[in-house]
C-alpha cells in the first residue's frame, strides 16, 4: 500500500498513493530508524500527544497512525506470537504452533490495510480476508473453517468510525443516566421503577429498579446487561475502537500492546515470548485510534445518472415505508465532536482514562469532513450510519441465512447481530457477516427474525420497487 | 484422591528455589514488582472510629472484628472486640468511593455481653433472615439474635445454648445436610482453672450441633472435642473436596504439651473424631494463631496459611501423598510467603503472626496475603515492631512483600482484621484490631502514579441467595471464568484470628471484562452458569436464570 521512500530527496515525507494524501511524517524527533528498515511499529511515546490536539500536532499523529494501519509488518516488529493465544485476555499456550501464520486460527494477516483495503485503507475485505472469531482459549490452533471451532467473518470497513464510538459513548452514558434515575426514585419513593432505556431513538427495552438498590434486567433488548453500547464487531462486542486495535494486533499479527500484555498485568514485558519485550506501545494504540477515529464517514451519493437519481430517490421512500429504518435508522443525531482517547468505558486491560493523566483529545468537527455532516434544529450533528447500535435476532424457523454460526460470541447467541451500518455498503460488495452474499437482493432476503416483517415486505415489492431499494442503497458509497 | 502433579523431575525444585531466591532477594532490596501496589490510607479516627483492644494476659490473644450488614443498606457494617472495653458496632456510613466514615451505635451490643469479648462471627443462625453474631469471650460465650436496624438480643437462653466459663478464641461454623441450623465449633484457650496452668492445661474444644425447629434452634448437646490444644483460630473445610466438611484447628505450641495441629472428621450424626498419622495426618506443631484458606490453582483442593512465631506456613496437599489422605507440604519459603521477620526496620527477630486472610487488594486476579503482625505483649526474643505483611500475589505465583509500599507498616500490634470493601468502590479495603493501640482502618484508594491514584484491575463482588436454610449460603463456593482461568472463592465462617465477615465475595479479575459465574451450593448442587460483566455487584438467588446487579447508593 505504501510507496517507497523518496529519500533522502524528501526527507520527512510520506506518500500515500491510495488515499492521495501528504501527511508529515518522520520528524526528526520520531524515529531514528533509516527508511529501509524492515519495520513498520513506531513506539509512539503517547505522552507526546496528550491533551487537545490540533493542526501539525494531529497531522503527525494520524500520519503514524498511518504507517502503522498499513505498513507491512515484520518480525522486527515483534510480529508472531509463538507462546501465546489469540485470546483478548492474555493467555499462554502450551507449546508453539507448527506454523506462524495460518489462515484460519492466525497469524494471519501482514498489515491492518491487508483486510481492511476496500476501496481503501481502512475499508472493507472481500471473501478473501474473511476472519476466523475464536475466543482463543480452546482450540486455539485450530486448521478448519468448519464453524465449529471458529465464526467466520467478512471484514467490516472503519469508515466514519470515530462517530460511531462517540454515538456508543452519548448512548451509553444516557441509559445509564437513566438507570441511576430509576435507582434514584426507587430509593426515594420506596417503590420499584420501571423505566423504559431509550437513547437516540433507540428503544433498549426496559428496566425495573427496586428500593434496594437492585436492578431487574429480564426486559433488555439488544444490548450487554451492564448498558454499554459496544458498537464494533459483527457482534457489536467490542467497546472501542482502542480495544478492538488492542485485540485486532494480537489475534492477527501477534503484535501484543503493553496496555494489556505488558508487565503489569501478565509479570512479562514478552508475553509472546517472540523475543520482542513492549511490542506495541501505549501511543501506538492512540495512533492507531486517531488514524481510524478521523477516517472520513461514506456520503450518500446524488447520481448523476438521471434514472439513478429518481430510483434513488424512490428506494429511499420504499426504505423507511417497509420498515428498514426502524433498524437501519438513517441517521443518529451526536451532540459533541471531541474524541478523547482512552475513552470513557474501557475497562482495566485496555487503557482507560483513569489510567493517565491526561487523555488525548482532538476535535473531529475540524477534520475536512465533517462541514458536510448535516445538523438539527437542535445543533446535534446527524451521523448518517443507517444504524442503531443495537443487537437483533436476525434468524427464525423459515428464514435463517444470517443463522450460519455454531459459536456464541462474548455472550451473543449466534444468531444475534448488530444492526449493520449500511452507510458505505454500496461500496463494500460482498454482504452478510460471512460476507458469502454477493449481492444486496440476497441479503436482504436472508434477514429473518426481528427483520423478518420488512424482509417480507421486500420480498412483496414489484420487481421495479426492489429495484429502486437497491438504487437508494447503491449511493450509500465510500469516498476518497 | 487424584491429584494433577506437574512432574517429578529434578529441576522443579531448582526452579522453585530460584524463584523463591528471586522473590527474597525483590523483597530485600525492595525491587518494585511487577503489579499495581494498593494504596491503602489509614483513616479510622477521620473515619470516626476510636477503639482499642485492651486487657491484661487473657487478652493478648483475642482482638477479633466482624464485617456485615445489619440495616439493609448492603454495606458492611463494622463490629470490634475489645477485650475489658466494651465491643462497639460502627454502622458503615461511607459514601460510595468515598472517604471511609462509621457511625457508632451505642446501645447495639447489649452490656451484659459487650465486655471480654475477644472474637465475633457474623452468621444468621436462625434463618430469619437478620444476622446473628457470636462473641467469643473469657467467659460465657453469646449468641446474639439479629434483629431489624442492627439491633441484637442475647438468646443463649432461646436457642437452648450454654457458653459455657471457658476462655474462647476460635469459632467456624456450618450447615450439615438436614440440619435446620448451623453446626458450631467453639476453640478454647487455656483453662485457667487447672492444675499448672497455663502451661499444659489447654481446654477441650466443642461442637454443637442443632436441634429444635420453627425458629427456635436448640444447642443443648454439645460435644468435647477432646484433646484441645490451645486453639486459636479453626475452620470447617472441604480439604478432600468430598463434599463434607471437617474441622480444622490450629493450636497455640505455647502452651500446650505434646499437641499439634488438628482435622476433626465431622460426618453427619456422627461424633466428630480426629484424623491421626495412622490417616496420613502429619504432626506440625507452631505457634499457631490464625488459619486462612484459599485455592491457589483452583483445584478443588484448598491451600492454608498458617500463621505462627516466625515462619507463616502455607500448606497444600502433598503431592505425594495417597488419595484422600490430608498429607500437607510447606510451599510458603518457595513462594515467598514465609513472612518470618519484619520487612521494614532493624529488628531481625522473629515475627509474631496473627490474622491470616487471602484476599485480591489490587485486583489483579492473584490471591494476596494479609497477615496482621504484632508482639504478643513484650516478648523479648521476637520482634517489638513488627509491621503487618501484605504479600501480593504475583504471576508467577509466588508472593511480594508489599506493606510499606502500600502504607501499613504501622508500628502497632495487630490481631484480627476484616478485609471487605466498605465504601463500595470495587477495591478491598482492610480493619485491623491492635493490641492496646487504636483500631487501624484502611482505605484503599487505588494505585499511587507519578500524577495521583488510578484504579487497578477489574472486579467483580457476589452474593448469593437462598431461601429457607442457611440463606447466606454459606459454604456455596463461586467459580469464576474469563478465558481460561477460573478463580474460586468460598464463603466461610471461620478462621483468621477471632474475626469474621459475610456479604459480598469479592473477585479481581485482572483484564476480564467479563466473566462466568457458576455456583456450588453448600449442598454441592452446581448452578447453571451466570453471564456478568466485571465491575458490577452482582446477586444470584437459587434457581434464578440471570443474576441481577445491585448499586450502591449515591449521595
Amino acid at each position: 500500500m505504501m510507496q517507497k521512500w523518496k529519500w533522502p530527496l524528501l526527507p520527512g515525507l510520506c506518500v500515500h498513493s491510495g488515499l492521495g494524501l501528504l501527511l508529515m511524517a518522520l520528524p526528526a524527533k520520531a524515529d531514528p530508524a533509516p527508511p529501509w528498515r524492515e519495520q513498520a511499529r513506531q513506539q509512539v511515546e503517547r505522552t507526546a500527544y496528550s491533551g487537545r490536539l490540533t493542526g501539525q500536532t494531529l497531522a503527525e499523529l494520524i500520519g503514524k497512525g498511518e504507517m502503522l494501519f498499513t505498513g507491512k509488518l515484520s518480525s522486527l516488529d515483534g510480529v508472531g506470537r509463538p507462546m501465546a493465544t489469540q485470546a483478548i485476555i492474555p493467555t499462554k499456550r502450551k507449546r508453539p504452533p507448527a506454523k506462524t501464520f495460518h489462515r484460519t486460527a492466525g497469524l494471519d494477516a501482514s498489515s491492518c490495510a491487508g483486510c481492511h483495503h476496500d476501496p481503501l485503507a481502512g475499508g472493507a475485505g472481500g471473501f478473501a480476508v474473511n476472519a476466523f472469531v475464536s475466543e482463543g482459549f480452546n482450540n486455539a490452533d485450530f486448521d478448519s473453517t468448519d464453524p465449529q471451532f471458529s465464526n467466520e467473518r467478512n471484514t467490516n470497513h472503519l469508515m466514519g468510525s470515530g462517530l460511531i464510538e462517540l454515538l456508543a459513548r452519548e448512548m451509553t452514558l444516557e441509559l445509564q443516566t437513566t438507570r441511576r434515575q430509576a435507582l434514584r426514585d426507587a430509593r426515594k419513593t420506596g417503590q420499584p421503577q420501571k423505566i423504559d432505556l431509550v437513547s437516540k431513538g433507540v428503544s433498549f427495552g426496559h428496566i425495573t429498579a427496586t428500593p434496594d438498590g437492585m436492578i431487574d434486567l429480564d426486559a433488555i433488548e439488544g444490548i450487554d446487561s451492564d448498558l454499554v453500547i459496544r458498537p464494533f464487531g459483527q457482534k457489536g462486542v467490542m467497546t472501542s475502537l482502542r480495544q478492538f486495535s488492542v485485540n485486532a494486533l494480537n489475534h492477527h499479527h501477534g503484535l501484543q500492546a503493553s496496555e494489556r500484555f505488558g508487565i503489569r498485568w501478565t509479570g512479562e514485558a514478552d508475553f509472546d515470548e517472540d523475543g520482542k519485550r513492549d511490542e506495541i506501545s501505549e501511543g501506538d494504540v492512540t495512533a492507531l485510534v486517531v488514524w481510524q477515529a478521523t477516517r472520513q464517514p461514506p456520503v450518500q451519493l446524488v447520481p448523476d445518472v438521471v434514472e439513478w437519481r429518481a430510483a434513488a430517490r424512490k428506494g429511499d421512500t420504499l426504505f423507511d415505508a417497509i420498515g428498514c429504518a426502524a433498524c437501519h435508522k438513517p441517521a443518529l443525531p451526536l451532540n459533541s465532536l471531541i474524541f478523547e482517547d482512552p475513552g470513557p468505558l474501557d475497562t482495566a486491560g485496555t487503557l482507560r482514562r483513569s489510567d493517565v493523566q491526561t487523555p488525548t483529545s482532538y476535535d473531529l468537527g475540524r477534520q475536512e469532513w465533517a462541514e458536510r455532516l448535516a445538523r438539527n434544529e437542535k445543533g446535534q450533528i446527524l451521523v448518517p450510519l443507517f444504524g442503531d447500535l443495537k443487537r437483533h435476532i436476525m434468524t427464525d424457523r423459515q428464514v435463517a441465512g444470517l443463522g450460519n454460526e455454531l459459536l456464541s460470541q462474548r455472550f451473543v447467541e449466534r444468531n444475534v447481530f448488530q444492526t449493520t451500518e449500511l452507510w458505505g455498503i454500496a461500496s463494500t460488495a460482498p454482504y452478510g457477516h460471512r460476507g458469502d452474499m454477493t449481492t444486496l437482493d440476497e441479503v436482504i432476503r436472508a434477514h429473518g427474525g426481528e427483520a423478518r416483517a420488512s424482509r417480507d415486505s421486500y420480498v412483496g415489492l414489484s420487481l421495479l420497487n426492489r429495484e429502486a431499494l437497491i438504487a437508494f442503497l447503491k449511493s450509500l458509497v465510500i469516498v476518497e | 484422591m487424584t491429584r494433577y502433579v506437574l512432574t517429578r523431575a529434578w529441576i522443579l525444585p531448582v526452579l522453585f528455589a530460584a524463584i523463591a531466591s528471586e522473590s527474597a532477594l525483590a523483597q530485600e532490596v525492595g525491587t518494585s514488582p511487577a503489579m499495581d501496589v494498593p494504596d491503602l490510607q489509614e483513616q479510622a479516627s477521620l473515619a470516626g472510629i476510636e477503639h482499642r483492644y485492651n486487657g491484661p494476659w487473657e487478652y493478648f490473644v483475642g482482638g477479633g472484628a466482624a464485617a456485615f450488614d445489619c440495616n439493609g443498606d448492603r454495606l458492611p457494617d463494622l463490629v470490634l472486640a475489645g477485650g475489658t472495653a466494651a465491643a462497639k458496632l460502627y454502622l458503615n456510613r461511607s459514601p460510595t468511593g468515598g472517604a471511609l466514615k462509621f457511625e457508632h451505635k451505642a446501645d447495639a451490643i447489649p452490656a451484659s455481653a459487650a465486655k471480654k469479648v475477644t472474637g465475633l462471627y457474623p452468621l444468621d443462625i436462625d434463618n430469619d433472615g437478620f444476622m446473628d453474631l457470636v462473641l467469643l469471650r473469657v467467659g460465657e460465650n453469646v449468641i446474639l439474635k439479629g434483629g431489624p436496624d442492627c439491633s441484637f438480643a442475647k438468646s443463649n437462653r432461646e436457642f437452648v445454648f450454654d457458653g459455657g466459663r471457658n476462655w474462647t478464641t476460635a469459632f467456624a461454623a456450618t450447615f450439615e445436610p438436614d440440619r435446620l441450623y448451623p453446626t458450631l465449633a467453639f476453640g478454647n484457650y487455656v483453662d485457667r482453672s487447672a492444675p499448672g496452668s497455663p502451661w499444659g492445661t489447654c481446654h477441650d474444644n466443642f461442637l454443637f450441633r442443632p436441634g429444635g425447629q420453627d425458629g427456635q434452634p436448640d444447642y443443648s448437646e454439645p460435644q468435647a472435642l477432646s484433646p484441645g490444644y490451645c486453639a486459636l483460630s479453626m475452620i470447617f473445610t472441604d480439604w478432600n473436596r468430598s463434599g463434607e466438611p471437617a474441622l480444622r484447628i490450629t493450636n497455640d505450641r505455647q502452651y500446650y504439651r505434646d499437641g499439634q495441629e488438628q482435622l476433626w472428621r465431622v460426618e453427619p450424626n456422627r461424633p466428630a473424631r480426629p484424623y491421626r498419622a495412622a490417616d496420613g495426618w502429619k504432626r506440625v506443631q507452631i505457634w499457631g494463631m490464625g488459619i486462612a484458606e484459599t485455592d491457589l490453582d483452583a483445584d478443588g483442593y484448598p491451600e492454608y496459611a498458617l500463621t505462627s512465631m516466625g515462619d507463616t506456613k502455607l500448606q497444600t496437599l502433598d503431592e505425594e501423598a495417597e488419595d484422600n489422605r490430608p498429607a500437607y507440604q510447606d510451599i510458603a519459603f518457595e513462594r515467598g510467603a514465609t513472612a518470618h521477620r519484619p520487612y521494614d526496620g532493624d529488628d531481625l527477630k522473629p515475627s509474631t503472626g496473627w490474622h491470616a486472610e487471602f484476599a485480591d487488594f489490587n485486583n489483579d486476579g492473584r490471591q494476596d496475603l494479609f497477615i496482621a503482625k504484632g508482639n504478643v505483649e513484650q516478648m523479648p526474643d521476637f520482634a517489638a515492631y513488627d509491621p503487618d505483611n501484605l504479600l501480593l500475589g504475583q504471576f508467577d505465583g509466588s508472593f511480594y512483600e508489599a506493606g510499606k509500599a502500600a502504607g501499613i507498616a504501622l508500628d502497632r500490634r495487630g490481631r484480627g482484621a476484616v478485609i471487605t470493601d466498605f465504601n463500595m468502590d470495587g477495591l478491598l479495603d482492610l480493619a485491623v484490631i491492635n493490641r492496646e493501640a487504636p483500631l487501624s482502618l484502611f482505605r484503599n484508594r487505588g494505585t499511587r502514579t507519578a500524577y495521583g491514584l488510578r484504579p487497578m484491575g477489574n472486579w467483580l463482588a457476589v452474593e448469593l441467595q437462598q431461601d429457607g436454610v442457611n440463606r447466606n449460603a454459606v459454604g456455596a463456593s463461586i467459580a469464576v471464568k474469563s478465558g481460561n482461568e477460573t478463580r474460586v472463592r468460598k464463603i466461610q465462617i471461620g478462621g483468621g484470628h477471632g474475626s469474621g465477615r459475610l456479604g459480598f465475595l469479592h473477585v479481581g479479575t485482572g483484564t476480564a471484562e467479563r466473566a462466568e459465574i457458576r455456583v456450588k451450593w453448600p449442598d454441592g448442587a452446581w448452578s447453571q452458569p451466570y453471564r456478568v460483566f466485571t465491575n458490577n455487584f452482582v446477586v444470584i438467588r437459587r434457581g434464578a436464570k440471570t443474576a441481577r446487579y445491585w448499586y450502591p447508593a449515591e449521595e
